[in-house]
Order: structure tokens, then sequence, then C-alpha cells
């Protein structure tokens, strides 16, 4: 029998995904070898390569349920979404969300969100370091244009919400970490995370913080993030919290 | 005599190198790692101001007969064009069909319709970059009943019919040949001389497959005694070529690495084309 080569690899990516090789019947070469165990080399070959890629986007999630239990669930995610292009960086977008819904990991209700950590830590570390605002560029605008002026956050900037405290888990569970436990119940947090020179990194936010960065992200003006910061924080302090974003180096530089 | 081995470039290595700055022929990347910028890219571009740099990509899918994904290609053209390797290879072998990709490198029927495919993909790739690729030989843990032609006979076709050059992993022969019962020597007669422009080295690992051993290219180890004698009769026959090792799983020290670098300097220097013709 002779598949043309399309057929052949249409053949080939139905059992890579679902194990299922009907239609390479009598295609591969058998001898002591038989051809079900060298197809099965493949097969085990893209499951487990996937699952390891996840392992290195979402270090967090696998240091807290340890290396067997992220397996089989990498593994299942990884059963249920292929990815569609070559670059392992960007494969796992809906790993949080599979957790989430993961029977097993019921008992861990925050382990979603520490997986949104950990890719929001991936997209951040995957975007340019390019030129930052500092405080001399910025007294080059005139005072009276401050309040409609679109300063942008540092592109791969995000801002996470959680009910859990996954700042603190996150500590925790880095290497080196003092084995102080953490109380689940302390409370959720706001993260801003964002690519710094050599690495990517987060650091929590006031609720009135959040509103504000959540808005510049969303293009607003100064002007307008800090009406929306005031709605849910009415002790927000705009020269404060404009200083503290400076200082961790997440504006971009002004578009000359 | 000067290097002409060179290391893989890997993360865990990234910060030693930028320090010490460690003599090697070349670093190779695989490009898929560096499409986007990050941190580590950064880095890439800082060294490639006093390395020799290759960028070997593993997911062009060159054996794909829904033809090259444009939007990939792209992106990889605009790393080569970032960081103007020396050399620039992918693989005999397809990962995507339909729109999905398969994270490995699958293995082609070597057949005339498969030879154009190649071929064809091949030419679009050398168009795209403006400058000729390596084709690396794959390592094989199958056959398919229908190839009519053997696998050195297909690579010397897509070089012939392509101009492309081929990368000679010496590693990847010894996989197929044991796993597919060939004649590794009869294999390297088959190729001709000319078109080998690298030589890539890595270690094995020998699994279970149906109760019989199978060899599996891993990465993850030193190479293996066969090998290092198998590359000595590729630099007999072919002559000394710019010669990688690779390592990417159980990445040990840097050391290691260079260490392997060494070892194949010392056996390019020591054999020549003639050893093989006085054998």
């Amino acid at each position: 029998m002779t598949l043309a080569l399309r057929d052949l690899q249409a053949a080939m990516a139905a059992y890579l995904a679902s194990g299922d090789g009907t239609g390479l019947a009598g295609a591969v070469a058998g001898d002591s070898i038989p051809a079900d165990a060298r197809l099965r080399i493949h097969r085990h070959h893209l499951h487990e390569s996937l699952a390891t890629a996840l392992t290195t986007t979402f270090p967090t999630v696998r240091q807290l349920v340890g290396e067997a239990f992220f397996r089989a669930m990498a593994r299942a995610f990884v059963a249920a979404n292929l990815p569609a292009q070559p670059v392992l960086s960007e494969y796992g977008e809906g790993f949080a969300a599979f957790i989430d819904g993961y029977d097993r990991a019921r008992g861990l209700p925050y382990l979603g969100d520490v997986a949104r950590l950990d890719w929001a830590l991936n997209v951040a570390f995957h975007n340019p370091w390019q030129s930052r605002l500092t405080a001399p560029d910025l007294a080059t605008i005139p005072a009276e244009q401050l309040p409609a002026a679109r300063i942008g956050l540092a592109p791969g900037t995000t801002v996470i919400r959680s009910a859990h405290p996954i700042d603190r888990i996150w500590a925790a569970s880095q290497p080196g970490a003092s084995s102080a436990t953490v109380d689940l119940d302390a409370g959720g947090t706001c993260l801003l995370v964002f690519r710094q020179h050599d690495d990517s990194g987060f650091v929590a936010l006031r609720a009135g913080e959040a509103a504000f960065a959540s808005s510049l992200l969303a293009g607003a003006s100064l002007e307008d993030a800090a009406f929306a910061a005031f709605a849910v924080d009415p002790g927000f302090d705009l020269s404060v919290v404009f200083r503290r974003l400076l200082d961790l180096t997440v504006f971009v530089a002004l578009q000359q | 005599m000067a290097p002409v081995a060179g290391i893989g470039l890997r993360a865990p290595h990234l910060a030693a190198i930028e320090r010490d700055r460690p003599t090697t022929a070349f670093l190779e990347i695989h490009a898929e790692n560096y499409l986007t910028p990050s941190p580590a890219r950064d880095a890439v571009e800082r060294l490639r101001r006093d390395y020799t740099l290759s960028v070997h990509a593993v997911g062009l899918s060159l054996g794909s007969a829904d033809g090259l994904d444009e939007a990939h290609l792209d992106r990889v053209a605009r790393l080569v064009d970032r960081l103007q390797p020396a050399y620039v290879s992918d693989h005999l072998s397809w990962s995507s069909v339909g729109g999905r990709y398969f994270n490995d490198l699958l293995p082609l029927p070597y057949t005339e319709e498969a030879l154009g495919v190649v071929v064809r993909n091949v030419t679009r790739l050398q168009e795209r970059l403006g400058r000729r690729v390596a084709i690396e030989n794959p390592s094989c843990y199958l056959a398919f009943a229908q190839s009519t032609l053997s696998e050195p006979e297909f690579l010397s076709q897509v070089a012939r019919r392509s101009g492309c050059g081929l990368l000679l992993d010496v590693n990847n022969l010894y996989v197929t040949a044991c796993n597919l019962r060939l004649d590794p020597q009869a294999w390297l007669k088959a190729l001709p001389a000319e078109a080998i422009t690298e030589y890539h080295l890595a270690g094995h690992a020998v699994n279970d497959a149906g109760g019989q051993p199978i060899l599996i290219d891993d990465h993850a180890s030193r190479v293996d005694p066969a090998v290092w004698s198998l590359f000595g009769e590729a630099v007999g026959r072919f002559g000394p070529r710019p010669t990688l090792i690779e390592w990417d799983a159980d990445i040990p020290a840097l050391e290691v690495l260079l260490d392997e670098a060494a070892c194949a300097d010392r056996l390019l220097a020591e054999r020549r084309p003639h050893d093989a013709r006085a054998a």
C-alpha cells in the first residue's frame, strides 16, 4: 500500500494525537521490533517532551505538587491540547484554566492562579527590554500636559488578581526559601508582572494601584487611570504610585 | 590547529559563557528558543560579537506535504538576520500537518514524491533566507514500507537538487543504523563528500522496544565510543568540517561539553582523508 505523503502524515498525526494507528496499518516496516513498538517511540516522545516543556514554563506549579503529580497533570493537558506551532515557550496558555478544572487538584484551589503567575512571568520574560521611562525623561513633559499623557507599561506587563496569597506561595516555593508556612487564608493579592533587565518579576499592588496599572495597560490617560484608582481606593496617592512604578522601570520611554 | 569543534549553547551555561568566555570554535543555538525577545536572546546578541554562531532550527518541518509555515519561516528569517550566524540548519524530517505541530522530528518515507516535497521546501527556505542551509540526517526508529530510496540516496538528491549542504549527525547515523539494521559504512559511502558541510555529535540511550534494544537519540550523555569511532571514519572519508557537541537533557557542567569538543578536535586533527583510503 502506498499512501500519498499528505495522507501518510495525516494518518501519523491521528496516531500521535489519539493512539489510533489504523490509518498506518502496513505502512511501517516491522521486523523483530514490531511496527507498533516503533511507532510508540514517537508518540511517547511527543507527549513527554511537551510535558517537560510545561515543567520549564510552570516551575512553581511543579515545585508545589512534585514531579509525579505534575507530569500526570501535564500529560492530561498535552493529550487534549497539542500545539499549533513549534515555539515551546508559547505553549501552555490554557494550562491554568485546565488546572482549575483538573479533578485531582481540587484540594489545591490556588494552583490555577499560581499557574497564571508562572505563565505571566513566562510571557514577560519573552518580551523585549526596551528603553524605559526615567525621571529626567518625565521632566520633559510640561506639567499641564501630564493628565492627558498616555504612558505605556512595558510590553508583556500584566496585572494578576487572585483570591489566594499566590505571591507568598510563590516566594515559599523558590529554591532556598525559608520553611515558614504560608497562611492560605491570608486573603487575595494583586500582582504586577513585568520584564526586568535580566529576568521577569512581580510586585504586589494595592487595589488602587492595580486599577491604575490596569487602566494604563488598557491605554487610558494618566488622568483617567487615576480616576479609576480613586474609585476603588479613596486613599490613592497618584504621586506616590507614579514614583513607585517609575522606580520599578515598568513605564516605557516616551515616543519621540 | 585552531579548534573546529563548537558546543550547543544551553540556558544553564549562558552566565558562565558570558563571564568566562571559553575558547570554542562556535556556539549553536536552537532557533525556536530565540524567536521571541528575552534576557537569553539579549545575551546571545552580546555573545555574537565574540563568537561564531550557528542557528539550528528544529521546527521548520522541511518534509511537510503542506509546505512551509510562512509565519514561522518569517520568524526564523528575522532571527537569522539579527544574529548573522555562520551556519543555518534543520532536519530531514517533518513535524507539522493540517495546522497542528508535533514536537518531534518525524520520519519521512523515502519516495520520489517526498523528495520533491523536501526539495521544494528547502529551496523555499534558502530563497527566503538568501543563503545556503544544511540538512541533517535524522535519528530513525522506523522505516516506511513504501520507501524506494535509501536515506543517503535521498539526502544526496536533496543536496544535488536544492544546492543545500548536508549536516552529518554521526550519532543519528549510528542510532539509525542500529535501529534499522543498516550498515553505517555503506551509508557513509553513498554520500557525496563535497555536500557535507558540518558534523554533529551527541550521546544516546538504549531503551527497550517490544523486548528488543532500541537506541534513543536523547542528547543526555557523552558521545558513545562507537560513535567516536564512526566519526573517525567519517572524517577520514570526508575530511574535517565544523563539528558540534550537542547536549540537551541532564545538562552537565560547561567543562564537560568543552572536554567533548576537545576530544572532537583531537580526532579531527589526527584523522585525514588519506587515512581512510590507506585503510
